[in-house]
């Protein structure tokens, strides 16, 4: 999942995406406004959280600009945004719902509550509601990154979750190798598509070592599928 | 900008000059007519004795004997008046005694008709007569009677002068009549001033005593001002206060962490403290940036204010689905800070989202004296410590722990409008906390 953190204390920004990182979140900073919406509608990014009060252009400002989209190619944009306001003031809060944002937080907040908002937005932009993705007798807590096949605990690597974690958020969606490295992988990152296919074929060796469930469905030539029913 | 007193003066002065100067203009115009006719009246009269004394001479012509004449003044020369017969062909045919030399001769004055002139220095009547004798043709003469106007210009000289004393006095009573009317109509105003200077030097609490109507929103506003100024300082103070106050204890106990080298135990307590002082100085700013009750605060039309929070808040709990009530009159207004309101409310809704299930409702009513807001949810109602919160005398910033209810904030917003807060159960099965405030 690609996170785009658009603050302008450098420090907060340090922190934020560091922490993202620590999840293994994919995360992109920009410094002020106009940056952060260039960054938001030219990057695959799953989230945006947004401060507020920013340089040259405004959270709100931004916010409402994405939603509208800015003419040309850069369409209106539905990636869920989570505001991030100085001020506890309801006013602005309330502003920036309207303008367009998903969820708020006040600041100063805790890490653990910001991670757990921007789970919860992800989920949510995935039509979950909950924090633990059930799936067949598959269950992935996001909250403590815990995958449970049968109610028997399966050990992942940080990629092979991520991986997971993508598909079965947007399961039923049909998702292309590119746009799992996209929203995967750091732009420095190396990039190779056999890679996703090497991480693919060891989730099915996890998760479904009988070959009975066949979670993941391959469409030639288009990508990965995540074919098991919601629960 | 004039001043109060000047203006009144400065429109008294120029309504009585206009008014006093028309006046006296028509009064001497007046008075000068009546003078005229008067003198035309008594001139007709002395011609007409005149005429009576009227009677031919040798040649048939009219004339007048000297020592038959009406007026003595007639017979003595330069008396002042004259009196003279010109005939329609022949000019001047007799002249009185008193009749100055060159004396021009008039037009000849139709039979029967006046014409009364007022030349510089003399009145000159003319009067046109037909005598006729013998049973001859009646011949045309005209009649003519001069008399000085130096008694009439000394009688009118004389009357303006009264009339100028007069208006003139009549004026500065007038302006002085104004002055005091002005002086005691403004005295309440002097009366504010001088209390406004008082509370200024700080030897006064509030504007006191009566005031006429006219003046009673403003004393009213000024007093609710003044009052709001000093409890806004007082929270600030206050403010102020208790975040040094309260800072104290955790900050002794960074002290002692710091003297221990950081580590597991030591890391938390110092994330928990470091916590505490961040909510403590957030709660402290929030308290002293409330606005509290005004006077004169722009009223705020509370429905639109909640929809745009319940609608903020349904994108927040989405997931929830919460199903919002609102039983709010359109048009109830009330006289509070949106800015005040918008904690207020957005705290409470939070909250009744935050804990109930699926169901919050919102109803506000207004009578004459009061505004009632009722938020109620459905879920598992008010913790104890919420009820402890708001007893009175606790502050909020010592049990940090509650904070996650927001109350300590909504508290002090109902504090700043003197109004009260109670917490009870809701017939949809959870919370229902209950704002009343003076409308």
């Amino acid at each position: 999942m690609r996170i785009l953190v658009v603050e302008d204390d450098a420090a907060l920004r340090e922190q934020i995406t560091e922490a993202l990182r620590g999840e293994g979140y994919v995360a992109e900073s920009a410094a002020d406004g106009e940056q952060g919406l260039y960054m938001a509608q030219e990057f695959p990014i799953d989230l945006a959280i947004i401060d507020l009060g920013l340089p040259k252009l405004t959270g709100i400002d931004l916010i409402k600009r994405l939603r509208k989209g800015t003419g040309g190619s850069q369409g209106p944009r539905n990636v869920p945004v989570l505001i991030l306001t100085a001020r506890d003031g309801w006013q602005s809060k309330v502003e920036g719902l309207e303008a367009g944002a998903d969820d708020y937080l006040v600041k100063p907040f805790q890490t653990q509550e910001l991670l757990a908002r921007a789970r919860a937005l992800l989920r949510r932009a995935g039509g979950w509601g909950s924090a633990k993705l059930v799936s067949g007798p598959i269950a992935l807590d996001t909250t403590a990154k815990m995958l449970a096949v049968n109610e028997r605990p399966v050990d992942l690597t940080s990629y092979e979750y991520r991986v997971l974690e993508y598909l079965l958020t947007n399961a039923g969606k049909v998702i292309s190798k590119s746009e799992l490295s996209e929203h995967l992988y750091a732009e420095d990152d190396e990039r190779d598509s056999n890679v996703i296919e090497v991480f693919i074929r060891r989730l099915r060796l996890k998760i479904d070592p009988e070959n009975t469930l066949n979670p993941i469905t391959t469409l030639r030539g288009s990508g990965y599928r995540w074919d098991l029913p919601r629960a | 900008m004039f001043s109060l007193r000047t203006r009144l003066l400065l429109a008294t002065s120029a309504t009585l000059a206009f008014f006093l100067a028309f006046g006296g203009l028509g009064l001497n115009q007046a008075f000068e007519a009546s003078a005229q006719q008067s003198q035309l009246e008594r001139m007709q009269a002395i011609t007409y004795a005149l005429l009576g004394a009227a009677e031919p001479n040798e040649y048939g012509e009219l004339s007048f004997a000297n020592d038959l004449l009406p007026d003595t003044r007639l017979g003595f020369p330069q008396s002042g008046l004259e009196a003279a017969l010109f005939g329609s062909a022949s000019g001047l045919l007799w002249g009185s005694p008193s009749l100055a030399d060159n004396i021009p001769t008039p037009a000849p004055q139709p039979v029967g008709e006046w014409r009364f002139e007022q030349l510089p220095g003399r009145f000159v009547l003319l009067f046109g007569i037909s005598y006729g004798s013998d049973g001859g043709r009646p011949r045309h003469y005209t009649l003519m009677l001069s008399e000085t106007s130096l008694l009439y210009n000394a009688q009118m000289r004389a009357y303006r002068r009264t009339l100028f004393i007069w208006l003139g006095g009549a004026a500065a009573a007038l302006l002085l009549l104004q002055g005091a009317v002005m002086r005691w109509s403004l005295r309440p105003l002097r009366r504010l001033v001088h209390q406004l200077a008082e509370i200024e030097s700080g030897s006064r609490e509030r504007i006191e005593g009566t005031y006429p109507t006219e003046l009673h929103s403003l004393t009213e506003g000024l007093n609710a001002m003044i009052i709001n100024e000093r409890s806004q300082q007082s929270r600030y103070r206050n403010a102020l206060g208790d975040l040094a106050h309260s800072i104290k204890t955790p900050l002794a106990v960074l002290h002692g962490i710091a003297e221990r080298p950081l580590a597991g135990d030591n890391q938390k307590l110092l994330s928990e403290q470091v916590t505490r002082m961040g909510h403590i100085v957030q709660h402290q700013l929030k308290r002293a940036a409330t606005v509290g009750s005004r006077a004169l605060v722009e009223p705020t039309t509370l429905r639109p204010l909640v929809e745009k929070i319940t609608g903020a808040l349904s994108k927040v709990y989405q997931p929830r689905q919460i199903n919002f009530q609102i039983d709010i009159p359109a048009e109830l207004r009330i006289r509070a800070d949106a800015g005040d309101l918008y904690e207020l409310l957005g705290n409470l809704l939070e909250n009744a989202c935050k804990y109930g299930n699926q169901q919050v409702r919102i109803v506000v009513r207004r009578t004459q004296r009061e505004v009632t807001l009722l938020i109620e949810d459905d879920g598992p109602g008010f913790p104890e410590e919420a009820r402890h919160l708001l007893e009175r005398g606790v502050r909020a910033d010592t049990r940090y722990e509650g904070q996650g209810l927001g109350l300590g904030a909504v508290k002090d917003i109902v504090e700043a409008y003197q109004g009260r807060l109670t917490l009870g159960r809701s017939d949809l099965g959870g919370g229902q906390i209950t704002v009343q405030f003076a409308a």
